[in-house]
């Protein structure tokens, strides 16, 4: 648990597209605009939002539901860009 | 923002080189600069001394470098490159070629420096495909 009281931010995506390699690729260009830490996670499997690998590694499937999970300043923000991102992926 | 980190890609074969370099600007770094050294100075499978200096002097733009390799002799004549250069900020990274690139890729085109580029493609070594 952290001590301090930071913002946190939470956002479920229904996938449009299979999460392959572009919008993994998206996703990490909009993760890194912000200064919050993001995470996705899908089924049991949490990964850094920032790594492009990772987030393939998670396979999700088009159709399934994706957690994106941020922490950090501007938190909220970070997860509705990466939300959109996501929603509009092909 | 700071130019971005270049990345060179040396290969034996050009058209691996530059089919890995088309893979990287669809993936999200359309506007990053890549430069490819595949192959010999004769159109050969091979190194080349020259054309990997070549490359890197084509993306070097200020905020450093980052040459990635296919394996055997690129590994050696990228480092016999990197030697004579002898510069800090252009480094020679240990990864899987294409899953070094295109996070190598991926995280210099949001502006990352030069370390935080190695990083994310020498976690390349340790993420399974399954």
């Amino acid at each position: 648990m952290s001590t301090s009281f930071e913002a946190s931010a939470e956002t479920e995506v229904v996938l449009p597209a299979h999460l392959h390699a572009r919008p993994a690729g998206a996703l990490v260009q909009a993760a890194a605009q912000f200064s919050s830490t993001m995470e996705i996670s899908y089924g049991d499997k949490r990964v850094n939002a920032r790594s492009v690998l990772a987030v393939m590694t998670l396979g999700a499937l088009a159709g399934s539901t994706v957690v994106l999970r941020a922490r950090g300043a501007d938190a909220d923000e970070a997860v509705k860009a990466a939300a959109e991102v996501l929603a509009s992926a092909e | 923002m700071a130019e971005p980190v270049g990345i060179v890609l040396v290969s034996h074969s050009d058209s691996l080189a530059t089919g890995l370099r088309d893979m990287l600007l669809q993936i999200g770094a359309a506007n990053l600069p890549v430069a490819t050294a595949g192959g010999t100075d004769d159109g050969r499978l091979g190194t080349s001394y020259h054309r990997i200096g070549a490359a890197i002097a084509s993306v070097d733009k200020g905020s450093g470098v980052a040459v990635l390799t296919d394996l055997g002799s690129a590994v050696l004549t990228a480092r016999a490159v990197l030697d004579d250069l002898a510069r800090t900020d252009v480094i020679l990274v240990d990864s899987p070629f294409v899953e070094g690139a295109v996070a190598a890729a991926v995280i210099a085109a949001t502006g990352a420096d030069l370390a935080t580029v190695r990083s994310a493609a020498e976690e390349a070594r340790d993420v399974h495909k399954l």
